[in-house]
């Protein structure tokens, strides 16, 4: 086990090296911040000492050199419109969408397993027809447009849920329902078809021959076997679900990392926009870890493979 | 809008409304959800709209005050002024006032508020945008008076001041703050950042009581949100509604908004150079197609960057009208004298400058295909936008027709026309002596003088130089919860008068 992980962990973190290479001159390739910062009337006097004052027209490799030196002392640097660190602005942010994305594929996991797990027990039945027409929908519903006709049903006409923000726990239901949607569609259709190639395997039939029940066949026997594929599906959607929360969370005026990230962007932020994407990555390599260690667990051919 | 979605709202329409549980309770507090949160509460950033909706004579004031519709300069925190010399000026300050923290509002306070402004070392916008290129030195007279001398003869000076506010002498130096401390009527009580800011009536200003106990200001980017809060009476003012969500006449408000949208022609690149080619622009224009179509049947067709009630705005002017023929035939006429009529005009655009933007080109495209221009739509985004703004332009540009909006409710052309139009603008593009000396002289003159220069350079830019096809002066929409009596303004863009808010009894 020891072996494949830490293999796999020294190539991420070299991958999340890369990243922030990439990012730090990518983000500079289109420009700098001064005109988005200064007004409109500002005078070219004025726009050449703010990007001189802030280092905007030293060369990049020096840029870079301030920045990595920064980093050593954990230093992420200021941002620009915000005035303060950026790493304030960022670990403020994380939390709300670890919150949102964690519930959200959670709940996502759990009722993709019990809808796929009971559509596989009888392919082409009643039910696994109308599970899979709903989630193959669900799998390709845009989320922003989800996201405005909830708040319009279920807000304006109807009042029974705030129409975004944060406080109670009514306010967690549209956000994570909307987040919800696409990866419990996807999640579902893999379960199922895990399931189904998992139910017809011998080991199931021995099981059914012996006079098993139907939970312990499925639930025992099945997925167990199943779960390997599920659980790489659900790490890719873990990431994505980061993408998703851009969207939700803009729409519900969430602070999270996907609002601030956007936001960075198009202000040019960039040492806020270095954070966010620090600390994303991070977060991704730790969760491809304890997927690899899930793995493991689940496979014991990985353990010395 | 898709069928489906079109379905989907009637039936969301048609569901019994409930009295939602998430509304506030009737009261004096007041929830206002804006487009963007501010990133700053530094009192010298008062004048960014997104800063100043919040603390702008809410929680600082300034030193006199404009009214946007007139262009009037009134007293505020100073109560009378006179002009000593080309040089210098005399405020009289009002006398009793306090900041938030309990320190006096006098000749020092001032003195430190607009040092603090001045500072270099930190990016006010109030200094970048009034006062560039100008140093102020400030001496008081006494407590309550202080003479301000200006490196350059500034007439203005009044006007400007209504854009300098008021912050304690406990606001650091050389940093930008947090922690906004005014003179206002509300003090800044909770900003938690990505979340809210909640703003809470003081009990010693020294005006009147508003109404208003305590705002509390949220963010939502998407417009239908906005409006869906106050709508479900989760919020009470959601300024800058979309066109579209604005469909409720007993709750949406559109004025004037102090916008005026245009088309800047390239005039220095052929076939741009030609005045013949920049009039056939505007011949080929069809504003009254587009109104009330893609712009909101609110907007007035446009013949310059100010809009009424400017100082310098001139009322005579007349829109170019709609007459392709006209267009042709000036067209052809550059075409013989070799003008290259053929080449390729890049429309350059912005996405979201405003409802409908890329709508609005698209139909401006196909008019001036329709004369015989050749035209190529290109969008970009903010900051591709920005960089194509400002000079120094690229060397090897093609001939380009750029959109633009700009804002002034300053009062005073002076804020557009130098930028706009003078030949050492920063976006201008075009060199005419004659304006430059109507534009120079104006900005040194007071009174009915400098009105009347202003208003010559205007005539000036629209009929002979043509350098933009101007289109509109936009309005905005803001919805307003039935429960307040407040009515929406041209300054609702900048400024966001907690004051001038009261309640409907119900």
């Amino acid at each position: 086990m020891n072996r494949f992980v830490l293999r796999h962990g020294t190539q991420s973190l070299f991958a999340l090296l890369c990243l922030l290479v990439l990012v730090f001159f990518l983000a500079r390739l289109t420009g700098d911040p001064t005109d988005l910062y200064l007004p409109m009337d500002a005078s070219l006097e004025q726009r050449a000492a703010f990007a001189e004052s802030h280092g905007f027209n030293d060369p990049l490799v020096v840029q870079f050199g301030r920045y990595l030196a920064g980093l050593a002392r954990f230093d992420f640097g200021d941002s620009l419109f915000q005035g303060r660190p950026a790493i304030d602005a960022v670990l403020a942010a994380f939390p709300v969408t670890l919150k949102l994305a964690g519930i959200t594929l959670a709940l996502a996991l759990s009722l993709a397993i019990l809808i796929g797990s009971l559509a596989a027990w009888r392919p082409r039945s009643v039910f696994d027809r109308i599970a899979s027409m709903l989630t193959i929908a669900s799998a390709s519903a845009p989320d922003f447009w989800v996201a405005i006709v909830a708040i319009l049903v279920f807000a304006v006409s109807l009042g029974w849920l705030p129409t975004s923000g944060m406080g109670t726990a009514a306010h967690w239901i549209m956000p994570v329902g909307v987040l919800m949607v696409r990866p419990l569609g996807l999640l579902t259709q893999i379960v199922r078809a895990a399931m189904i190639g998992a139910l017809a395997s011998p080991y199931v039939k021995t099981a059914r021959a012996k006079g098993a029940g139907k939970s312990r066949i499925i639930f025992v026997h099945g997925l167990r076997n199943a779960m390997l594929t599920v659980v790489t599906v659900a790490g890719d959607q873990a990431a994505t679900l980061i993408n998703g929360a851009v969207v939700v969370e803009t729409v519900f005026g969430w602070p999270g990392i996907g609002n601030l990230m956007i936001q960075a962007i198009q202000q040019r932020d960039f040492a806020v926009l270095q954070a966010c994407i620090l600390v994303t990555a991070l977060a991704i390599f730790v969760m491809n870890l304890l997927i690899d260690i899930a793995y493991s667990r689940l496979d014991p051919r990985i353990r010395n493979a | 809008m898709s069928l489906g979605w079109r379905l989907l709202l009637a039936a969301a329409a048609a569901l019994p409304a409930v009295s939602p549980a998430w509304a506030q309770g009737a009261s004096t507090d007041v929830v206002i959800v804006l487009e963007t949160q501010p990133d700053q509460l530094d009192p010298c950033q008062a004048s960014k709209s997104q800063v100043g909706k919040v603390i702008k004579q809410n929680v600082v004031e300034t030193v006199t005050e404009i009214d946007p519709t007139t262009g009037q300069v009134n007293p505020r925190l100073a109560t009378e002024w006179s002009q000593v010399d080309d040089h210098t000026w005399r405020f009289k300050l009002r006398e009793g006032v306090s900041f938030h923290d309990g320190t006096p509002f006098n000749a020092e306070a001032l003195k430190h508020s607009i040092e603090r402004t001045m500072d270099e070392s930190i990016d006010c916008e109030i200094r970048v945008k009034y006062f560039g290129g100008l140093t102020l030195e400030v001496t008081p007279v006494g407590d309550y008076e202080v003479e301000i001398k200006t490196s350059t003869p500034t007439p203005i000076l009044p006007t400007l001041m209504g854009t300098v506010v008021a912050m304690s002498t406990a606001t650091p130096k050389g940093e930008i703050t947090r922690d906004p401390i005014g003179t206002g009527p509300y003090r800044l009580e909770e900003w938690t950042p990505g979340q809210q800011i909640v703003l809470t009536r003081t009990d010693d200003y020294w005006g009147d009581q508003p109404a208003v106990t305590k705002a509390t200001y949220i963010w939502r980017s998407e417009s239908t949100v906005r409006a869906a809060m106050v709508a479900s009476g989760e919020a009470d003012i959601a300024p800058n509604i979309a066109v579209q969500d604005a469909t409720d006449p007993e709750m949406d408000f559109s004025f004037l908004n102090s916008e005026t949208s245009r088309l800047r022609i390239d005039a220095e690149i052929p076939p741009l150079d030609d005045r013949r080619v920049r009039l056939a622009l505007n011949y080929a224009t069809d504003r009254e197609g587009m109104r009330g179509t893609i712009f909101s049947d609110k907007v007035i067709p446009s013949t310059q960057h100010v809009v009424p009630g400017i100082n310098g705005h001139n009322p005579d002017l007349v829109p170019y009208p709609y007459d392709p023929e006209k267009a042709m035939e000036l067209l052809a006429e550059a075409k013989a004298d070799g003008v290259p009529v053929d080449r390729e005009i890049i429309l350059i655009g912005r996405h979201n400058l405003y409802p409908n933007s890329q709508e609005s080109l698209q139909a401006l495209e196909a008019m001036y295909e329709a004369v015989g221009f050749n035209i190529t739509l290109k969008m970009t985004e903010a900051a591709e936008w920005y960089d194509l703004l400002f000079k120094p332009y690229a060397e090897d540009r093609a001939p380009n027709l750029f959109q633009e909006q700009h804002d002034n409710n300053n009062g005073d052309a002076v804020f557009t026309i130098f930028v706009k139009y003078h030949s050492d603008g920063g976006q201008s593009t075009f060199s005419d002596a004659e304006v430059d000396d109507l534009i120079d002289r104006g900005g040194q003159a007071t009174g009915e003088e400098r009105t009347k220069l202003y208003q010559q350079a205007f005539k000036r830019i629209h009929e002979e130089i043509v350098p933009d096809v101007s289109l509109f002066h936009m309005v905005g929409f803001t919805r307003v919860n039935p429960r307040l009596d407040f009515t929406p303004s041209i300054a609702t863009n900048s400024e966001l008068q907690l004051a001038e808010i009261g309640f409907n009894n119900s």
